[in-house]
């Protein structure tokens, strides 16, 4: 009975220190904390919210880039303006952004030397607390514990998971640790309690150029930012070694050995009355990167089936396999005013082994304001065969002609039947 | 011209002094079809509703005795004998008269009441003969009833099998007969409906021919379809051999609704061929207009052809990667031109 009493006396005390430390925190932070808001001019009325934080003395403000990405694409339409923790507004104007780690920082007048967050110098260790910073739903300034879990696993663009509630308007806000210094920016949620933040030192790194060189004009700097970044991806994947693999019962398929890509697996071989028996290997990169609300990038998907007629002639199995292919789509959204529309190429095509012949199909659109990137979209389906077929199928979101090529002409090359 | 056919009347005249000449008066309906015709040969014609006429109008328009035709010195005179609605003479290019005391040329179309005649004298010209299309042969072989027959059931067999090929479920016969009946009935429509508007017009119906022409020509399509999907298998994009079996369908069309015209209407071989250019117009400018007016401003979807049939239709030779890579990145140039467009 003592134990259990000395127990709840424990829990007790270690909550409500955890609580005093955080309102502790709360209050020592609060000056530097930020509600972002990006006004509409012709309406008045707010458009979007977010959170920021300051980093300098001199009115450097931190948030993500989604928070003002209206006006980083818009200028003339929006303005951006803060709101403190007394009440005072003022306008913010943008000066720099990391796209592809959602990070921008914007800057405000200041008269005086301000309060400003420090940035942590080491990463925290896992299952330590720290504290989420931010104004959910318009509803107030609000800090959340939490623990830091280390990074995502998986993810190209690291990603910290941090279990602890974040909600929509907290994005841009800091995440601390017990010694108020800065580990991460809130930046998206899974729900349950699952929570991502940008590193600090990708915000380090973002501050640290923007002293040095400040960007020309942002659109030149995303589009930079995006072509180095997937001069990255397809480098990475390029030189990583491509395991051959089968699928179904005669098809090699090549899985790409990298740990940002994952693969997930389906048939249909519990259907007895299926008319053809198919197994799926889908790939995905599990990356998004976010310009507009209409338009996303850096994705990239890869899907391959397998497709077996099973009591149906040659003429029968071709006419469903092509119901199969016949709409394929884009794996990112865009819209019109990023995007140019599809174009297509189709031929037969059989790769120098001889080991396969396919119709194959590959499709690309440009993008408007960042030149010389483009959505690629790829199909082939197999022909040679009178009642078994393979489709490979790959989307790349925000790739260089050059590496779309090479990654095309390597994938072509690695499907093939045993 | 018109001199000559002076002279025509003029040895006329001299003939008419030895017997009376004789008169062909035609009642003709609104539109000019011929709806009765008279040759007469007396000196004089009454025209009227009561029954002591030479030639009876039902109109009741017209009056029981309403104009007499008389041969005076060769010539044709019209009397009106003060008529409630009176009688005009109406030609093409003349302004429209009164028919009292007027002298009958050669294809004057009188009105009176609501009916209309139309006088010729036995020396209008007539249209030459026409020959019998060389369709004629093969228009009459399709509307024997065993080639009917066969016609039918091969457009429904083909029905069934297309229905076949693309249900992604088992599927028993019986399952397959409702739609493919359907099918061949709605196609049946078309020259059903084309015999309707031919009968309608005072025209032999002849549904057994469109039927079997029409028939006949729906498999020629069922056929080209299958040519369209054999060649775009078998080419690359941006290859003109789909475009050639395009056109083989437009011709197809064009030739089923000239032999639907030509077998059901009466009417000139110019006529017939803008009737026919225009459904044809009709057809494919409006299934164009629909998928244009469709389309929307801006699709995120890749538009690209899915063609693909059985190793055995397979007759080409497949590219390299190296030509296929290469083809590919010309689209890259392609899209960053329409970047440029605003």
């Amino acid at each position: 009975m003592k134990a259990f009493l000395s127990l709840v006396f424990i829990l007790l005390s270690s909550s409500s220190y955890a609580t005093e430390q955080a309102e502790q925190l709360f209050n020592q932070l609060k000056p530097s904390l930020y509600q972002i808001k990006l006004i509409d001019k012709a309406s008045g009325e707010k458009s979007s919210i977010g959170s920021g934080f300051q980093i300098s003395n001199d009115g450097i403000i931190a948030t993500n880039y989604h928070v003002i990405s209206s006006y980083a694409l818009h200028p003339k339409k929006y303005r951006i303006e803060y709101l403190d923790n007394q009440g005072n507004k003022g306008e913010l104007s943008l000066q720099s952004v990391d796209v592809i780690n959602d990070l921008a920082l914007v800057r405000r007048t200041v008269t005086q030397e301000m309060k400003f967050f420090q940035l942590s110098q080491a990463t925290p260790h896992k299952g330590e607390k720290l504290f989420s910073l931010g104004n959910p739903h318009d509803l107030g300034m609000i800090v959340v514990p939490g623990t830091y879990n280390g990074l995502k696993k998986e993810s190209f663009n690291d990603r910290i998971h941090f279990t602890g509630s974040i909600n929509s308007g907290m994005s841009g806000g800091p995440v601390v640790n017990k010694d108020a210094e800065v580990v991460g920016v809130n930046v998206a949620t899974s729900g349950n309690s699952i929570g991502f933040l940008v590193p600090h030192d990708k915000l380090v790194t973002l501050y640290n150029n923007y002293l040095k060189t400040p960007p020309n004009s942002i659109e030149q700097q995303m589009a930079e930012q995006l072509m180095a970044s997937q001069n990255k991806l397809i480098t990475a994947i390029l030189d990583s070694p491509w395991q051959a693999k089968q699928l179904g019962e005669n098809a090699i398929i090549p899985i790409i050995d990298v740990p940002f890509i994952r693969c997930w697996g389906d048939s249909n071989a519990d259907k007895a009355d299926a008319l053809i028996l198919t197994a799926v290997a889908n790939c995905s990169l599990d990356e998004n990167t976010y310009i507009s609300s209409r338009f996303f990038t850096g994705s990239m998907e890869i899907e391959f089936r397998t497709m077996q007629a099973k009591d149906i002639g040659a003429n029968k199995f071709y006419h469903l396999y092509q119901q199969q292919i016949s709409r394929a789509g884009a794996g990112n959204r865009a819209d019109k005013e990023n995007v140019t529309e599809f174009q297509c190429h189709n031929d037969l095509v059989m790769p120098d082994n001889q080991a396969i012949n396919n119709k194959s199909i590959f499709c690309t659109r440009a993008y408007k304001k960042f030149p010389d990137l483009f959505d690629v979209l790829y199909l082939s389906a197999s022909v040679d065969k009178d009642n078994q077929a393979i489709v490979s199928h790959f989307t790349i979101a925000g790739i260089s002609q050059p590496n779309a090529l090479a990654f095309t002409r390597q994938f072509m090359e690695a499907v093939s039947w045993k | 011209m018109e001199v000559k056919s002076m002279e025509i009347e003029g040895s006329e005249v001299v003939a008419e002094s030895i017997k009376v000449k004789e008169i062909i008066i035609e009642e003709i309906s609104r539109n000019h079809k011929l709806l009765h015709r008279h040759k007469l040969s007396q000196q004089q014609i009454h025209i009227g509703r009561d029954y002591h006429n030479d030639i009876i109008l039902a109109d009741p328009h017209i009056c029981p005795s309403h104009l007499s035709i008389e041969q005076v010195n060769g010539q044709w005179q019209i009397t009106d004998n003060q008529t409630v609605n009176g009688s005009f003479i109406e030609n093409v290019n003349e302004k429209k008269h009164v028919a009292d005391r007027h002298i009958i040329n050669d294809g004057d179309v009188i009105t009176l009441g609501k009916s209309q005649l139309r006088i010729l004298f036995t020396d209008h010209p007539v249209e030459p003969t026409l020959a019998f299309s060389p369709f004629e042969s093969f228009i009459n072989l399709m509307r024997h009833p065993i080639a009917l027959l066969l016609s039918i059931a091969l457009f429904t067999l083909i029905a069934g099998g297309v229905f076949y090929l693309n249900t992604p479920k088992d599927v028993n016969f019986s399952q397959l007969l409702v739609p493919t009946i359907g099918m061949a009935l709605g196609f049946a429509l078309w020259p059903a409906g084309v015999a309707l508007v031919s009968h309608l017009s005072k025209h032999d119906a002849r549904i057994m021919t469109q039927l079997g022409i029409s028939f006949a020509f729906f498999n020629l399509m069922w056929f080209s379809d299958f040519l369209e999907s054999i060649i775009t298998f078998n080419s690359a994009s941006g290859s003109i051999a789909p475009l050639f079996v395009m056109f083989t369908s437009i011709v197809l069309a064009f030739s089923l609704f000239w032999l639907n015209g030509y077998i059901g209407f009466h009417m000139s071989s110019k006529r017939r061929i803008i009737v026919a250019a225009s459904i044809t117009l009709l057809l494919f400018g409006g299934s164009y207009l629909v998928q244009y007016s469709k389309k929307p401003e801006f699709n995120p979807r890749p538009q690209y052809d899915a063609t693909i049939m059985m190793p055995s239709f397979l007759i080409t030779s497949s590219a390299s990667v190296d030509d296929f890579i290469e083809d590919s990145s010309k689209l890259f140039d392609k899209t960053k031109e329409e970047t440029l467009k605003k």
